[in-house]
């Protein structure tokens, strides 16, 4: 099994050869972008810089998938949204205080969306990959869902606090927004992405599991249909009283944060969605050393999460040796399961 | 001993009977609402409901019959925001409905502040609040921020992208002893380290005590950082803040 396979088959739940090894988030570092030239804030603008510093989770740290988009910014620039580009340490954020809508009325794709230069360089990035690793590594695109838009076009505040006072309002803007969340999809997938990762920040940090299945569900369920290859819903924090209603949508898979325990999301799961996830970012792969990696990818391993990586976007200061860790102990444990299992 | 008998409003009753379930707090909050006139349990019934319009007339109708502004501040406002601050932390309500309930606070503090500033009355604290730099996200600090104005404190509120010298200048502007500093993003956590150092640069840092949070940091990382203290949620804030400048908790 090639690491396209691996990564597929897993997103179906089907047998492999081993885990794989996968973040459909980030895992730019700033090592990663010393060693290949590709530095913030330019790999998030230019094709060939997201595709060189994307490649390296294959090329360097051995995972079995490659994420050219670093951010969450893209579609949101395309919309209109005012950006903060960062530096090379840092990464570009919306700014959330200028939003662009107030009212529902003010929902507008623009006509030149995916002519956008920073929605087009993810599916110029895609296609450069797709055509220097053909089918041996699993190419994940990403778009974002309507919930998260919401945020970074009414400004978090004024989106939450609408949902509250006007739901009716509320369901209509995600629907407008949606379409953004589809066309951008389908165009990374006509590029060539393999799965799509679809960030969508309902989280239990903010909002309970009743909003997620008030306001996401349908339209998770929708996004699953219309959105032909393999999808995976990403919400930080904590979500296990959400992942019933998550297991409902038909997502292929969940990407899940460490607030959550992999034996009890396994088990809410109950194998309808696969897991990807959940090695902490800031206090384990940021903060630690390889062997507290190493634990993390075990406890996963175990409870039988279906591809092992980090959370999140890993911090752009982690330590390649951390990230490393992951597929070297996956390796690991799948030769002593097979060597247990050959022995009887 | 107050009982929860000696609240006559039934909705506050059935508030801390449902959701308030630590013994400490429940004795607290039975204490606090026990001593409040019925008017001021309807006041707060109305901000827990996050109905502002409600609050606002409410607000202005017991100021209007003679109430002291201070009463209903510390009975209404602020005992109301006691009972929604445990209920978030508690994952009873989530930020849409925390939202809701500042902006009542918020409409009833517009009658109340006048009066008490007028009156020279001084609040629990003063705080500088605000997100690093390199960091535009503020949902964190403000929930603190709401949170710290129910109990009373008032907030200076530099907003996101906060330098080292922006938080320098505000507190020599504003004299304020305590200065609170968030992060979401694991990559502008240093930032917080780097903007204790400019007050120890600038001979202040004995002037203000210094606490940070946000949804990576940790106690760890903040003792590192070398801050007075970490508040894991906005509740915790509020709570640290109070311990770091000596005030009493109300009983």
């Amino acid at each position: 099994m090639n690491s396209r396979q691996r990564v597929l088959s897993a997103l179906r739940r089907e047998p492999v050869d081993r885990t794989p090894v996968c973040n459909p988030t980030s895992v730019a570092t700033v090592e990663l972008m010393d060693l290949v030239e590709a530095p913030f804030p330019e790999a998030n603008r230019v094709p060939e810089l997201m595709a060189r510093l994307a490649a390296t989770s294959y090329t360097e740290l051995g995972f079995d998938s490659i994420m050219p988009v670093f951010s969450i910014i893209q579609e949101s620039s395309a919309l209109g949204c005012k950006i903060q580009w960062e530096q090379k340490d840092n990464w570009p954020t919306v700014k959330m205080r200028e939003p662009i809508f107030q009212d529902v009325d003010d929902i507008r794709i623009p006509a030149d969306f995916l002519n956008h230069s920073d929605t087009r360089c993810v599916t110029e990035a895609i296609k450069i990959l797709r055509k220097e690793f053909g089918n041996e590594v699993a190419i994940i695109g990403k778009t974002m869902g309507p919930w998260s838009l919401g945020y970074h076009c009414f400004g978090v505040e004024p989106f939450l606090l609408m949902s509250l006072d006007s739901p009716g309002k509320t369901k209509v803007c995600l629907d407008k927004l949606k379409e953004a969340t589809i066309r951008f999809g389908i165009a990374q997938i006509e590029a060539g992405a393999d799965a799509l990762t679809l960030p969508d920040h309902a989280t239990g940090d903010l909002v309970s599991g009743e909003y997620y299945a008030r306001y996401l569900r349908d339209l998770h369920i929708e996004f699953a249909e219309r959105l032909r290859v393999p999808i995976i819903l990403h919400i930080c924090g904590k979500t296990e009283d959400r992942m019933e209603f998550i297991a409902q949508t038909g997502m292929a898979a969940f990407h899940y944060d460490s607030k959550n325990d992999p034996v009890e999301s396994m088990r809410i799961m109950r194998n309808r969605t696969s897991l990807v996830g959940n090695i902490n970012n800031p206090e384990t792969l940021f903060s630690k050393g390889p062997e507290a990696v190493h634990n993390e990818v075990i406890k996963n391993l175990q409870a039988g999460v279906q591809l092992v990586g980090p959370e999140c976007a890993i911090p752009l200061q982690t330590a390649i040796e951390n990230l490393k860790q992951i597929p070297k102990t996956v390796k690991e444990w799948h030769k002593e399961k097979a060597s247990r299992n050959w022995r009887g | 001993m107050a009982e929860i008998t000696d609240i006559t409003n039934e909705f506050i009753r059935q508030e801390i009977e449902e959701f308030i379930e630590r013994p400490d707090e429940r004795q607290r909050t039975i204490g606090t609402f026990a001593q409040a006139c019925p008017e001021m349990q309807v006041i707060a019934a109305a901000l827990i409901e996050g109905e502002n319009e409600t609050v606002s007339r409410l607000t202005r109708q017991a100021l209007d019959s003679g109430i002291e502004a201070l009463e209903v501040m510390d009975y209404g406002l602020i005992a109301g925001m006691g009972i929604v601050g445990i209920k978030f932390r508690q994952n009873f309500i989530f930020v849409p409905e925390v939202l809701a309930c500042a902006r009542a606070m918020k409409a009833g503090m517009a009658h109340i502040e006048p009066i008490l500033s007028a009156a020279g009355v001084d609040p629990v604290g003063t705080v500088v609040m605000g997100t690093v730099k390199g960091d535009l996200h503020d949902i964190g600090k403000n929930l603190c921020i709401m949170m710290l104005r129910g109990a009373g404190f008032v907030v200076h509120d530099l907003g996101v992208d906060t330098s080292p010298d922006r938080f320098i200048e505000a507190i020599e502007e504003t004299k304020a002893p305590l200065m609170g500093m968030s992060a979401l993003l694991t990559t502008t956590m240093p930032n917080m380290g780097k903007t204790i150092e400019a007050f120890i640069d600038a001979d202040l840092r004995d002037e203000v005590k210094i606490m940070v949070g946000g949804a990576p940091v940790t106690q760890e990382f903040a003792d590192d950082m070398g801050a007075d203290g970490y508040g894991k949620d906005a509740l915790a804030c509020v709570a640290l803040a109070k311990n770091l400048l000596g005030v009493a908790v109300k009983s």
